[in-house]
């Protein structure tokens, strides 16, 4: 029983060795697609990062800044030029979160940006804004969480709007949504699996190339399983970190 | 980071072993066709967006291997039933026993020969050049010789395979490989790539259905392969049988027939 | 210094304001009582513009600052403002708040901002606090950081927003002594309180604010101890009752 078991193992181990020299050694395969994928994924991902925070925090606070203040405004230029700001916000809230993101990638790909030849700058482009659209809602969760009396404190102070929202309220409604917004990052380096659509060979496609030369059908999208899962492993524990020292300031 | 270490450890071996025992019913030899004799189908995987090899018309999949894949269902006595998948899972679905074998225009190589079975040669797939009027390339020689060229093909088809060999490995020009055939065609056509290295006959289709984008096919042929079946290495019993099928299919003309239907009707 | 004529303001259809007219001068301490309602805190936040009046004008060292082109954050940099609720910046140490405004907005160097800081921290007896966030300040350091806070902007006004209803009985004093010493130093205040005793101390006038206009005004003296309204009797009768 325990023979023929150890038996059992020994032929799987040299298949499995056998597959495993296939898939990665041969031909220089673990360098040219997984670690080059790799690469990709986490270049496209830290940049649509960057591009969805920042644009986040702007669609956000025009959303913000109009469901407070429009009804208090003045008649006027001001507060016509903004209620066509928050049309517009919330026209692109719809359209982006309405839109499945391997569509929208392919669109930007062959259509907005037919001219372009780099499919890791389209993937870029088209992660960074489709999260700017979930990093919004959450910045503007965010921001409607911090006191309002945070606001005419500083306000009182001399502070205009947005040096208000700068140093006073953004920080907070950082640290407040740090979590969520976490959270939106694991999802986003997960989603750019799709960007294989576009030629742009990540860490995914790296994976399906292997496959398609080798024909070993699942020991690739395996070594790619437990890559990202380590990177979302290592990206909650940086943001655990980074929580951690915000919240530093909380201890009573 | 010590448990973090023996987390991902532990979820590797479940894994690896969750894949040895999806093998299984392969390694045994009981593919679901043979599992259940009652069940009699011939599960044949594709993907059917490869015109005229498969692809759909009026909701079923027809073409030259879902043809030749019916005659030999129809020699071993089983019914024939087609799964359209993803390029790259068909190989997966062959090896768990999900599909009995797999037919999509696929080269023979030795590396694939190390993971799966190949049945005899059924067809001859040419592969061409799709150019852009006005584009880089215009000449099979101008793919070696500009340098920096961009080919664009179908992921793991022969088309990549090849150019891969030829120029990305000898340093001459970067391949970028697309999902499907169609989309690789769509970036010749906004220029994202130079030329397309594809299937001879679907290079005709995608040809036929850009009328207005300049594309042409180069006189000359990138290369020759021959197109096989793939079975799971384990399945011996079942790829002993389509070979005798296969060999009397072409023996017969039934092979030729189907081929110059499809081919010659463009 | 402060001219307020014809004060309204509405929230909607409720007018909490129906025209208040009044003069503060100079270094002068004016106390304004009245019941939850009356338009007290309302009146206040109209003097730095945290609401904006409906109608009336409102005067600040001579300038209208009603007057939409006028610079409000410019106004609010002379004026500070303590609330019931402290408000301070929970992200940032005592001495952080304190400095935040004059670095930003006065462009003070950081080592002057720190200077101005700690004097300031000494001012309101904190000096043992400097680096310590407001979540492990007791409600009275608290008050007192947001005393310091405002000062830093060396404003020539301050306006108190109830600022010890919100703190435990035993540390409403060290507040008030803060103000006290603010008031002897001849800083034109407006308080918001219900301090009777502090009132007595310190204001050189008592408005009783009801029903969105100034029913009553005097010295402490007068109001406290000699009402002439029986509304002003009422409210003081039900003050003194809860203590």
């Amino acid at each position: 029983m325990f023979a023929s078991l150890l038996d059992a193992f020994s032929v799987w181990f040299a298949k499995t060795e056998a597959q495993f020299y296939l898939c990665f050694v041969a031909d220089d395969r673990f360098t040219r697609y997984i670690l080059s994928g790799l690469g990709a994924t986490l270049k496209i991902t830290f940049f649509a990062l960057i591009i969805g925070i920042t644009l986040g925090v702007v669609v956000a606070l025009v959303r913000v800044t109009y469901d407070k203040n429009a009804l208090s405004m003045r008649k006027g230029l001001g507060r016509r030029l903004l209620g066509i700001f928050n049309w517009l916000a919330k026209l692109f809230l719809t359209v982006f979160r309405g839109v499945p993101v391997v569509v929208q990638l392919l669109i930007w790909y062959f259509v907005i940006l037919a001219s372009a030849r780099n499919g890791v700058n389209v993937a870029i482009v088209a992660f960074g804004i489709n999260s700017a659209a979930y990093t919004a809602e959450i910045m503007r969760a965010g921001i409607m969480s911090v006191d309002a009396g945070q606001n005419e404190a500083g306000r009182s102070l001399g502070f205009n709007y947005m040096q208000t929202m700068r140093y006073i309220i953004l920080p907070q409604a950082f640290k407040n949504v740090l979590p969520t917004l976490c959270n939106e990052c694991i999802v986003l380096l997960k989603e750019t699996a799709v960007a294989g659509y576009v030629a742009v060979t990540d860490l995914t496609k790296g994976a399906y190339i292997i496959q398609g030369r080798t024909f070993v059908a699942f020991m690739p999208l395996f070594a790619a399983a437990l890559i990202y899962l380590a990177f979302v492993m290592l990206l909650s524990w940086l943001f655990g970190k980074l929580e951690r020292r915000l919240r530093a300031s909380d201890q009573r | 980071m010590k448990k973090l270490l023996i987390m991902v450890l532990m979820l590797a071996m479940v894994l690896a072993f969750a894949a040895c025992a999806a093998e299984e019913p392969a390694a045994e030899g009981d593919t679901a066709a043979e599992n259940d004799p009652a069940d009699n189908v011939l599960v044949m995987a594709t993907n059917a967006a490869f015109s005229p090899y498969e692809y759909y018309e009026g909701g079923e999949i027809v073409g030259i291997d879902a043809e030749i894949a019916g005659l030999i269902a129809e020699k071993l006595g089983m019914e024939l039933e087609i799964m359209d998948i993803e390029f790259n899972s068909i190989i997966g679905a062959v090896q768990t026993g999900k599909a009995d074998m797999a037919m999509a225009g696929m080269t023979v190589t030795e590396e694939r020969l190390q993971s799966v079975n190949f049945s005899t040669s059924y067809a001859t797939g040419v592969q061409v050049v799709i150019v852009k009027e006005g584009g880089r390339v215009a000449s099979v020689d101008d793919m070696f010789e500009l340098g920096d060229v961009i080919i664009g093909a179908q992921e793991a088809t022969t088309g990549d395979l090849y150019c891969t060999w030829d120029i990305e490995d000898e340093g001459l020009g970067t391949v970028q490989r697309f999902n499907k055939g169609a989309d690789a065609v769509q970036a010749l056509l906004t220029d994202k790539v130079d030329c397309v290295v594809i299937d001879n006959e679907p290079a005709k289709s995608f040809v036929a259905a850009n009328p207005d984008g300049g594309l042409s096919i180069l006189d000359t042929e990138y290369a020759l392969e021959e197109y096989a079946i793939a079975i799971a290495k384990e399945n011996i019993e079942l790829l002993a049988q389509v070979n005798i099928a296969l060999e009397e299919l072409i023996a017969d003309g039934s092979v030729q027939a189907i081929l110059d239907k499809y081919i010659s009707a463009e | 210094m402060i001219n307020v004529n014809d004060l309204h303001k509405s929230f909607g259809q409720l007018e909490v304001l129906k025209g208040v007219t009044e003069h503060i001068h100079p270094g002068e301490q004016v106390v304004i009582i009245g019941a939850s309602g009356s338009g007290k805190s309302t009146f206040l936040r109209c003097l730095n513009l945290l609401e904006q009046p409906t109608a009336g004008h409102i005067y600040i060292e001579g300038e209208e600052i009603t007057d939409p082109k006028h610079d409000v954050n410019k106004l609010r940099q002379k004026m500070g403002m303590v609330f019931q609720q402290f408000n301070l910046f929970p992200h940032y140490d005592t001495l952080g708040n304190i400095i935040l405004a004059p670095m930003k907005l006065l462009k003070m160097p950081k080592a002057e901002a720190e200077e101005l800081g700690m004097r300031l921290l000494e001012k309101v007896g904190l000096t043992d606090k400097v680096h310590v966030f407001p979540a492990q300040l007791s409600g009275g350091q608290k008050q007192r950081v947001a005393i310091a806070r405002a000062l830093a902007m060396n404003p020539k006004i301050m306006l108190f927003d109830e600022p010890t209803s919100a703190l435990d009985p035993e540390m409403v004093g060290e507040v008030l002594k803060v103000m006290a010493d603010l008031a002897a130093e001849g800083m034109t205040m407006v308080i918001v309180s219900h301090e009777m005793a502090f009132a007595r101390d310190v204001a050189q006038r008592v408005w009783f604010m009801d029903g969105g206009v100034i029913l009553e005004q005097g010295s402490p003296d007068e109001v406290f101890s000699h009402p002439k309204e029986q509304r002003t009797r009422d409210f003081l009768y039900r003050v003194n009752e809860k203590k």
